[in-house]
C-alpha cells in the first residue's frame, strides 16, 4: 500500500536514477562529474605573438617569431605541442625559427602516421630529433620541447617537457598539475639542439631523453594550457587562472577567445617596463635588479578534455 | 523431337530480324560500330560507383634513400595521402629510390648484364603496395614530386594480401607497361597511364621503376587506385596493342611449354624422319649453338618443341650458361625451376632476383635446383628473393664452392644465423647485403675466410654494432678489395677509416653516405685522400664537416676520381671546387646539393668552365 508521497518518491527516484545512466555518448546529456566510459578527446585552440609584434591567428603548426606548436588527432590519441626557439642562433646567421618549426612539423607527422606510442611521449621528441638528422637540409639551430599526449581509451596524460615551455593542468579553478621548469641557468633553459661540426662541445645540446615525463588521470572539464616561456614569464599563475574562470563552455568559439586573451594580456605585460613580472621577480631573487615584463615570443595552446567525437 | 528446337528457331529468326532492322535504321558507321563495340558507359551505374583509394601500406620494394625505421626519403612514404604534392622539389615527406641515371653503372662496382635479356626487360626497381579493398582497376595514377618519368611498368596482382586463407592461385597481371622516355619537365607530375581491363579484382598494386633517364632522384608522394567494386560491363574497346598482350603470351607459352615437356610426349609421327629440314640440319653443331644464342628463353623452350633435331640444341646446356630468371619473376615457379633443371647443369650465372615470392619458389624446389645446377656456379644473385631462409644459404655454401659473386640485396627476411654459411665460400669476390639483417660475428667470419673479396656492400646493416671492428677486420684481411660501400653505416669513426686506408689500397670506389660520425677535424678525409690515391668514387653524402682542406687534398691526390657527392656540407666553397675539377679530369659526377657556399650562381660559372661535368644541385622549394 503506498501513498502518494512514497510513491512520488520512488518514481522520481527511478527517473534520477535513470537520468544519471543514461549513456553520455548519447549526446549532450549524462550528469556532471564522474568518469565516463567513452574515449576523451581534447578541443584545443591556440594564440600566438612573435616578439616583433608579428599578430598571427593559429594555424596548425604555426611559428609565432620563433616559437612554433602543432596539433595533430590520431585514432589513439590527441597529440600537441610547443617549441621555443633558441633567439642566440640570430647572431650567427642561423634563422632560430626552422628548427623549432620543423622539429613541431615533424612531431605531427610522427602522431598523423601513428609512429608514436601514446604512453611514451619522450619517444615523440627523440624519434623527431632524429628525423630531422635525416634531413638532407643541413638544420642548425635549437630549442625546447613540450609535448602533452592524451590517450582516449586509458583517459590519461603524458607529457615530456624539456627546457622551459611546460603546461598547467586547471580543475575547478586549480592547477592540479604543472610541468617542472628545466634550466643549466640563469635564462639558459634545456634544448635539444643541431650545432654546425666545428662547434660541437662548445654549443649546448640537450638529449631527448633528459625531459621530464610525467603521466596521470585526467576528467571531463579539465583544462590544460601548454605555453612557451613567453606566457609564464609575464603572466603569473593567479591572472592566467582568472582569465580561465571565464571560460563556460567547451565549444571551439571560446576556447580560441579565451587563448587569444590570454595571449594578449601576456603581450601587453611583457612590454609594460613598471610591472613586476614572474620573470623579473625570479631575476631580483637570482641577485639582479630588474622590473618589468619580458619581450618574448609567446604561443599558448589551450585545450579542453571532452569528449571524443569524430 | 522436343518441343524447345522450333521455339529457338522462333526466338532466333525473331532476333536476327530485329538486329537487321537496327542496322537498317542505322546509318552506314552507326552500323560498323554496332557490331565492333558494345559502347561502355561512361557513367558507370550506381550499383558499380567507382572507388578511389590511396596505398594502405607499403610490403615490399626494392631499395630506398632513406634509412631503416626512418620516415625521410624512404619508400614507406609512397602509402597514404599525398606530403607534398602538387609541390614540386627534393622533400623528406616523399619515396625515394638508392639510385638514379647511369653512375652506378659506370662506377667500379657496376657488375655486367646478363647474356639473353630480354631488352623488354628493363625495370630496376619495384614497389609492391596493398589498398584497403579490392576493386577492377580502371586507373592508377602516380604523384610524382621530382624528376617524374621513372615508373615503366604497373602490375596488379590477384592476391589478396589481408585475406586469412592463402589464394589458391597467385596471378600477376600488367596494366601498362613501356620503355622508359625521358620526361623533359622535372616539375611534379600526375601521371596517369592508360592500363588495360583485367578480369580479376585486386588490392595489390606493383610499380617497377627505371630511373636511367633521370637527371636525379625521382620521389614519389603517392598512388590512386581508382576502380570498380563489381566487374565492369564488358567493353571491347580497342586495346592498346601488343607489348602487354606479347608479354603474356611469354608468360602463358612458357607454361604450355613446360606442361608439355613434363609430358615428354613427342610422337614420331609428328616430327617424321624424312628429308624435310630444308638442309638446316647440314649446319655445324657449333653455328646451329650460335644462332640459339639469339634466342630469348621463352623462345628457346618453344622452339624445343618443333623437332628432335631443335630439341637436342635446345636442352644443350651450353644454352645455358647464362640463366637470368629475374625478366619471369612472375610466373617462375618450383615447376619451372625443375623443368629447366635438367639443362642447366652447366649453369655459371643465375639470376633469381625479385623470384619467388608469395609462394611461388619454396625451399626444397630451390635447393633442388641447386642440387642439380650448383656445381659450376659462379654468380648468383638473389636481390630480393624473400623465399630464402636459413637451408637455402646452407645449400648454396655447399653446393657452389665456386662462387665468386652473391647478391643478397634487400633479402631482409634473411634470419641473422643465416649468414654464417656464406664464410664456406672461400672464393667469393663480390658480396652484396643491401638492408640484409647480416650480424656483426658472421661478417667478421666472413671476413676472416673470404680473402678474395674484391666488391663488399654493407649499406644500410643496421644490426652491425660497431663499424669500426668492421673497418678494421676489413683493413686486415680484405687486400684485394676494390669497392666498399658503407652508406648509412652509423657509427663509423676516424679509427675504422685510418684501418681501412692503410689496409686497403686498392680502393677505387667507397660509399660513407650519410655516416654522421665521421668528423673533418680528425683528420680521416685528408687521411683517405692520401692513402687511396685510386679512388675514382667517393660518397660523403650528408657528412656536414667536409670543408675545403678535405675537398684540396682530393685534388691533389686523388686525380682519377670521377664521382663524388658532398651533399649538404656548409663548409665547402666554390674556390676549392674549382680546384678539384681542373685537378680530376674525369670527374663527371659531382653533387653539391645543399651546400651552403655554393649557390646556383657558382653551379653556372663552374659548369661553363667544365662542361663535362654534370653538377648536382637538388633543392626543396
Amino acid at each position: 500500500m503506498f501513498s502518494v508521497l512514497s510513491y512520488g518518491r520512488l518514481v522520481a527516484r527511478a527517473v534520477l536514477g535513470g537520468l544519471s545512466q543514461t549513456d553520455p555518448r548519447a549526446g549532450g546529456g549524462g550528469g556532471g562529474g564522474g568518469g565516463s566510459s567513452g574515449d576523451y578527446g581534447l578541443v584545443t585552440a591556440g594564440c600566438g605573438f612573435g616578439k616583433d609584434f608579428r599578430k598571427g591567428l593559429l594555424k596548425k603548426g604555426a611559428c609565432y617569431g620563433d616559437d612554433a606548436c602543432f596539433v595533430a588527432r590520431h585514432r589513439s590519441a590527441d597529440v600537441l605541442g610547443v617549441a621555443d626557439g633558441v633567439g642566440g642562433w640570430r647572431d650567427y646567421g642561423v634563422d632560430p625559427s626552422q628548427f623549432s618549426g620543423t622539429l613541431m612539423r615533424t612531431c605531427e607527422r610522427l602522431v598523423k602516421e601513428g609512429r608514436f606510442v601514446p604512453s611514451n611521449p619522450v619517444g615523440i621528441l627523440t624519434t623527431s630529433y632524429c628525423e630531422l638528422l635525416q634531413n638532407k637540409v643541413p638544420l642548425l639551430g635549437s630549442s625546447t620541447a613540450c609535448i602533452v599526449v592524451l590517450d582516449r581509451s586509458s583517459h590519461r596524460l603524458h607529457t615530456a617537457n624539456l627546457g622551459d615551455s611546460g603546461f598547467l593542468v586547471v580543475r575547478g579553478g586549480e592547477v592540479v598539475h604543472r610541468s617542472d621548469e628545466q634550466q643549466h641557468y640563469f635564462n639558459t633553459p634545456f634544448q635539444l639542439s643541431i650545432a654546425p661540426p666545428e662547434a660541437e662541445g662548445v654549443v649546448l645540446s640537450d638529449s631527448p631523453d633528459a625531459a621530464d615525463s610525467t603521466s596521470f588521470d585526467v576528467q571531463l572539464g579539465d583544462i590544460i594550457l601548454t605555453a612557451t616561456d613567453g606566457l609564464f614569464d609575464n603572466m603569473p599563475d593567479y591572472m592566467i587562472l582568472q582569465e580561465l574562470k571565464k571560460l563556460k563552455n567547451s565549444n571551439y568559439e571560446s576556447i580560441q577567445r579565451t587563448a587569444r586573451s590570454i595571449a594578449e594580456q601576456a603581450h601587453e605585460l611583457a612590454y609594460d617596463p613598471n610591472y613586476m613580472s614572474p620573470f623579473a621577480q625570479f631575476a631580483c631573487d637570482n641577485g639582479l635588479n630588474v622590473r618589468g615584463g619580458k619581450p618574448d615570443d609567446i604561443t599558448v595552446l589551450l585545450s579542453i578534455v571532452a569528449e571524443y567525437t569524430d | 523431337m522436343s518441343p524447345v528446337f522450333p521455339m529457338l528457331t522462333v526466338l532466333t529468326m525473331f532476333y536476327y530480324m530485329c538486329l537487321r532492322r537496327r542496322a537498317r535504321t542505322a546509318t552506314r558507321g552507326d552500323m560498323m560500330n554496332s557490331h565492333r563495340t558494345i559502347v561502355s558507359n561512361s557513367r558507370t551505374s550506381p550499383l558499380n560507383a567507382e572507388v578511389v583509394q590511396y596505398a594502405k601500406e607499403v610490403v615490399d620494394f626494392s631499395s630506398h634513400y632513406g634509412s631503416e625505421n626512418s620516415m625521410s626519403y624512404t619508400m614507406w612514404n609512397l602509402a597514404g595521402v599525398p606530403n607534398v604534392f602538387p609541390s614540386s622539389g627534393d622533400f623528406t615527406q616523399t619515396a625515394v629510390f638508392r639510385t638514379y641515371g647511369t653512375w652506378w653503372d659506370q662506377c667500379p662496382s657496376a657488375s655486367l648484364p646478363f647474356r639473353r635479356t630480354p631488352s623488354s626487360f628493363q625495370s630496376q626497381d619495384y614497389v609492391e603496395l596493398t589498398f584497403e579493398q579490392q576493386v577492377y582497376p580502371t586507373a592508377v595514377h602516380v604523384l610524382e614530386t621530382y624528376h617524374p618519368g621513372a615508373v615503366i611498368r604497373i602490375l596488379a596482382c590477384s592476391a589478396n594480401p589481408y585475406s586469412p586463407n592463402p589464394p589458391a592461385e597467385v596471378r600477376w597481371e600488367i596494366l601498362w607497361s613501356e620503355r622508359p622516355m625521358k620526361v623533359n619537365a622535372s616539375q611534379a607530375r600526375q601521371f596517369k597511364p592508360c592500363i588495360k581491363q583485367i578480369n580479376f579484382p585486386t588490392n595489390l598494386i606493383r610499380l617497377e621503376v627505371n630511373s636511367s633517364l633521370l637527371d636525379y632522384y625521382t620521389e614519389l608522394d603517392a598512388v590512386v587506385l581508382h576502380g570498380t567494386k563489381d566487374k565492369p560491363l564488358l567493353s571491347l574497346k580497342t586495346a592498346l596493342v601488343d607489348m602487354n598482350d606479347l608479354e603474356d603470351d611469354d608468360y602463358e607459352e612458357k607454361d604450355g611449354c613446360e606442361m608439355d615437356a613434363l609430358n615428354k610426349k613427342f610422337s614420331s609421327a609428328a616430327l617424321g624422319d624424312g628429308p624435310h629440314n630444308g638442309y638446316f640440319d647440314k649446319l655445324p653443331y657449333e653455328l646451329i649453338q650460335l644462332i640459339l644464342n639469339h634466342l630469348s628463353l621463352p623462345d628457346l623452350c618453344r622452339l624445343a618443341q618443333t623437332c628432335r633435331l631443335l630439341h637436342q640444341h635446345c636442352c644443350d646446356p651450353l644454352q645455358y650458361i647464362h640463366l637470368n630468371l629475374q625478366p619471369y619473376w612472375a610466373r617462375l615457379d618450383d615447376t619451372s625451376l625443375e623443368f629447366l633443371q635438367a639443362r642447366c647443369v652447366l649453369v655459371q650465372w643465375l639470376n633469381l632476383s625479385w623470384t619467388g615470392n608469395r609462394g611461388f619458389i619454396s625451399v626444397s624446389g630451390f635447393s633442388r635446383f641447386l642440387k642439380v645446377c650448383g656445381s659450376e656456379l659462379v654468380r648468383l644473385e638473389l636481390s630480393c628473393s624473400h623465399f630464402l631462409n636459413d637451408t637455402c644459404l646452407e645449400v648454396i655454401s655447399e653446393m657452389c664452392p665456386n662462387l665468386q659473386d652473391l647478391n643478397l640485396s634487400s633479402c631482409d627476411k634473411l634470419p641473422p644465423q643465416a649468414f654464417g654459411h656464406i664464410a664456406k665460400l672461400c672464393s667469393l669476390k663480390r658480396l652484396v647485403l643491401y638492408r640484409t639483417k647480416v650480424e656483426q660475428t658472421a661478417l667478421l667470419s666472413i671476413l676472416n675466410f673470404c680473402a678474395e673479396l674484391q666488391h663488399l656492400s654493407l649499406g644500410s646493416c643496421v644490426m652491425i654494432e660497431d663499424y669500426d671492428v668492421i673497418a678494421s677486420m676489413i683493413g686486415a684481411k680484405c687486400k684485394n678489395l676494390r669497392t666498399l660501400d658503407l652508406w648509412r653505416c652509423k657509427n663509423i669513426t676516424e679509427n675504422g677509416i685510418a684501418e681501412l686506408a692503410s689496409g686497403c689500397v686498392l680502393l677505387e670506389e667507397l660509399d660513407l653516405g650519410w655516416c654522421p660520425t665521421l668528423q673533418s677535424s680528425t683528420g680521416c678525409f685528408v687521411r683517405l685522400a692520401r692513402q687511396l690515391p685510386n679512388l675514382q668514387k667517393l660518397f660523403l653524402t650528408a657528412n656536414r664537416s667536409v670543408c675545403d682542406t678535405d675537398i684540396e687534398e682530393l685534388a691533389s691526390n686523388c686525380t682519377r676520381l670521377q664521382q663524388l657527392d658532398i651533399l649538404g656540407t656548409r663548409m665547402v666553397s666554390p674556390a676549392s671546387l674549382r680546384k678539384l675539377l681542373e685537378s680530376c679530369k674525369d670527374l663527371s659526377l659531382l653533387d653539391v646539393s645543399f651546400c651552403s657556399q655554393i649557390d646556383n650562381k657558382a653551379v653556372l660559372e663552374l659548369n661553363a668552365s667544365f662542361p663535362k661535368v654534370f653538377i648536382k644541385k637538388s633543392f626543396t622549394q
